[in-house]
């Protein structure tokens, strides 16, 4: 014990990244491409485990071959046995991988140096994370638990279930393992592997599910001492997996026994029916997904990919090499720059609730001082007449007061009364102001976000003019200037779009207002570069454009990325103030 | 249909509940209804010092299919004045028979399980909401009440002499003796709100 205790020990105080460094950076691109399971539609709820994975019956025939094919090779106490090829790729580039080790822990130090407010653009070829198919998520898994159980001494299918119960945070697990192991097994609803047998004894005895009496050896259990028969317990997986969609955490099914069953006896009950056994696989792959905090499925449309972090888990726009999809790491959205993921969230509840219904209604109309309801002035004197028919009352739109008096010279309904007067106009004031702020910055927003619609369809008419341009003596590189300025103006418009999200919560101050001469400077700068785009350009004025249009796109890219940065660097030195 | 599994198992629990003499704690029978072994009647008694108290009440109880991996669907035949039951249809709220149901546990074991309940509501997590809010304000109400339908419906010795007479006045006005008992009790016994949900304008 004290032998480990010291070899985790100098793993820790070397680096804290040092233990994920086993990862294989270059791996990705030697294996050859799986033929990974269709899950037709894996439905993600960020954060959440209430994913559901639905599979495609077809290809779900070429994922149970190669489970088979694996099987063959594994040994019976891991579940998910490795793939042989992708074991031989990674040890082919044994070498390579200690070089990257050494890059890699140092440009993790420099990671954790910068502030973590900041976000951090990574690039597909940049090695900051790694797009996974669900084949290696698997293996990575199993490398994962593998690791662990060989430092803590325990079976590996132990292992998993105490990784799942820290959210697969190795390090937490392990400081709690040598801390209070006994605690660690209570709390994880493990109990700690014995040399004694799973079977039940020789002698006869009844199942207390079927009621049966069987021979001993037909009777199997976890290590908390239940023993039921194989028949029951196949029953009793099968409906918990296949009915109930629990696959991460199937407790023991005696009365009042919270243990977990691990993953070698539902395997040995359950892994000969394809289907189950397929679906028990998937769940735990999943459960590891969601639950691993480096680590998400991408959120493109049927995108099967993972993204794997090997940079610490910040705010981090990540590409899926699988299907393009630029996505924020922490949030799933798309990549919301200069928006927070707290800032977006809360924008997109505000525009998807009524409080904004709530807020014209207060702004534009009035209450019946009498019965209270809803009333809108649409035309007429302030003489009103309540048409609730059992109301009827009649008062004054611009007092609230009763209409009787208004005739008789003593009343003054222009007499100010400072005190009611003061109280129900602050309040509808604020009201209108809420209203019209938000109005204003939703506008906007969705301004930009309908013109970024559009000029998708701009992308599709300038690649068809480019094609002209090229027939007219012009050659391929001279065109290409028309795509790089297409793609920076998307790029302008989606920022702009999120600065308005920004700004909607932002507080007041200097900064602020410099903030906003950018977001000016850069609205202006993108609405020019649009319009020298939606103008036609012939084969004689393009050599006049061309000009023009380079210019005005690299002061876009100017103006965004003095924009961006400007709002990092408040990020960094704390210069926003957010009223959420 | 139940399966054969389910079919051996509920058999083998017929004659365990008969077999046992629970008399004494309360579990008086369990019988399968019409020979069909998904369908059965069990029947329990009010625990002692409770309202229930020498009430008879029945148990409607379904297998299901998937039993023992699914829990049996249990409601009370019998009308049952409790927080955890519905006063209207009988359903019961235990997380037994939801989602903390475990293979190995048997019928016999539940309705204990709901015989306890009976002597100990749990008004926190309400199947009637109405019957729960009286049983927090109002507990003597509530306890008289149950009272009141034990011995109405399940067979009880005793019952409560104000409640019998303000039936009774409404029943010589020409309503129903089971509507106006119903309508009284989730009116909390005023005999004008009664009147209004019973002839209503």
């Amino acid at each position: 014990m004290e032998t480990r205790k010291l070899f985790w020990a100098s793993n820790v105080s070397k680096n804290r990244h040092r233990s994920q460094s086993h990862w294989t950076r270059s791996t990705v691109s030697a294996l050859r491409v799986p033929v990974f399971p269709t899950l037709s539609s894996i439905q993600i709820d960020s954060g959440n485990s209430s994913t559901e994975l639905r599979m495609d019956s077809e290809d779900d025939m070429a994922y149970e071959d190669e489970y088979d094919n694996q099987e063959d090779d594994g040994d019976d106490s891991n579940p998910f046995p490795p793939n042989q090829s992708l074991n031989k790729a990674r040890a082919d580039e044994n070498d390579h991988i200690d070089v990257d080790e050494d890059d890699l822990d140092d440009s993790q130090n420099t990671a954790d140096a910068s502030s973590l407010a900041c976000p951090r653009i990574c690039t597909p070829d940049s090695g900051d994370y790694d797009v996974l198919s669900t084949e290696q998520v698997c293996q990575y898994m199993n490398d994962f638990v593998k690791d662990i159980s060989n430092i803590l001494q325990l079976p590996a299918t132990t292992t998993r279930l105490l990784l799942s119960h820290f959210n697969w945070d190795k390090e937490c697990l392990m400081e709690r393992f040598y801390e209070d192991e006994e605690k660690l097994f209570k709390d994880a609803r493990v109990i700690r592997p014995t040399a004694g047998d799973r079977q039940g004894s020789s002698s006869k005895s009844e199942c207390n599910i079927c009621y049966q009496t069987l021979k001993g050896s037909e009777f199997k259990g976890a290590d908390c001492g239940h023993r039921f028969c194989s028949v029951c317990w196949r029953s009793y997986l099968t409906s918990k997996i296949m009915d109930e969609n629990v696959t991460d955490k199937i407790e023991c099914p005696a009365h009042n026994c919270r243990i977990l069953v691990d993953d070698g006896l539902v395997m040995e009950m359950v892994g000969t029916q394809a289907a189950v056994r397929r679906k028990y696989q998937h769940g735990i792959t999943n459960s590891f997904v969601i639950s691993h905090r480096i680590m998400r499925w991408c959120p493109g449309v049927d995108c099967l990919f993972a993204i794997r972090l090997r940079i610490s888990p910040d705010w981090v726009c990540v590409t899926c090499s699988q299907c393009q999809l630029v996505c924020c790491f922490l949030c799933g959205d798309q990549w919301h720059d200069p928006a927070t993921c707290l800032v977006l969230k809360r924008w997109k509840k505000k525009c998807a609730d009524d409080s904004e219904t709530s807020n014209w209604i207060s702004a534009n109309t009035k209450e019946c001082p009498t019965c209270h309801a809803t009333i809108e002035k649409d035309g007429g004197c302030n003489h009103v007449v309540c048409k609730n028919s059992a109301c009827k009352s009649e008062f004054c739109w611009i007092c609230l007061g009763p209409w009787q008096p208004h005739g008789s010279s003593w009343f003054k309904c222009n007499r100010y009364t400072e005190d009611d007067a003061k109280a129900a106009r602050d309040n509808q004031e604020k009201s209108r102001y809420a209203l019209q702020r938000y109005l204003f910055y939703f506008n906007r927003y969705m301004n930009h976000q309908q013109s970024l619609r559009l000029e998708t369809k701009l992308n599709n008419s300038i690649r068809i003019k480019m094609e002209e341009l090229q027939q007219h003596n012009m050659s391929w590189i001279e065109v290409q200037f028309l795509k790089k300025a297409v793609d920076v103006l998307q790029q302008c418009r989606q920022t702009l779009m999120f600065t308005y999200v920004f700004a909607f919560y932002l507080q007041k101050n200097n900064q602020q207002d410099i903030f906003e001469d950018n977001q000016h400077d850069l609205e202006l700068a993108t609405e020019t570069l649009s319009g020298f785009l939606e103008r036609d350009i012939t084969g004689q004025n393009v050599a006049e454009i061309k000009t023009k249009v380079q210019d005005k796109a690299a002061y876009c890219e100017l103006r965004r990325n003095a924009l961006v940065k400007h709002v990092h660097e408040g990020y960094e030195k704390d210069w926003w103030e957010f009223s959420l | 249909m139940a399966t054969n599994m389910a079919n051996t198992r509920i058999q083998r629990e017929l004659a365990e509940v008969a077999r046992a003499s629970d008399s004494e704690k309360g579990i008086v029978s369990l019988e399968a209804l019409d020979g069909r072994l998904d369908h059965l009647l069990g029947v329990i008694m009010g625990p002692p010092g409770s309202p229930y108290d020498g009430g008879t009440f029945k148990l409607d109880i379904h297998i299901p299919v998937e039993y023992p991996f699914k829990p049996p669907i249990i409601k009370f035949a019998t009308k049952v004045w409790h927080p955890n039951v519905s006063s209207a249809s009988g359903a019961i709220c235990l997380d037994i028979l939801k989602t903390n149901w475990a293979a190995a546990m048997t019928l016999r074991t539940v309705m204990i399980s709901i015989q306890a309940l009976l002597g100990s509501p749990v008004a926190d997590d309400p199947q009637d909401a109405i019957v729960a809010g009286q049983f927090k304000s109002q507990r003597s109400l509530f306890d008289q009440t149950a009272r009141y339908w034990a011995h109405i419906h399940a067979g009880a010795p005793t019952s409560v002499a104000v409640m019998d007479q303000k039936v009774a006045q409404m029943v010589q006005m020409g309503f129903r003796e089971s509507d106006v008992q119903d309508n009284l009790s989730w009116n909390g016994w005023d005999v004008e709100k009664a009147l209004e949900k019973l002839a209503p304008g």
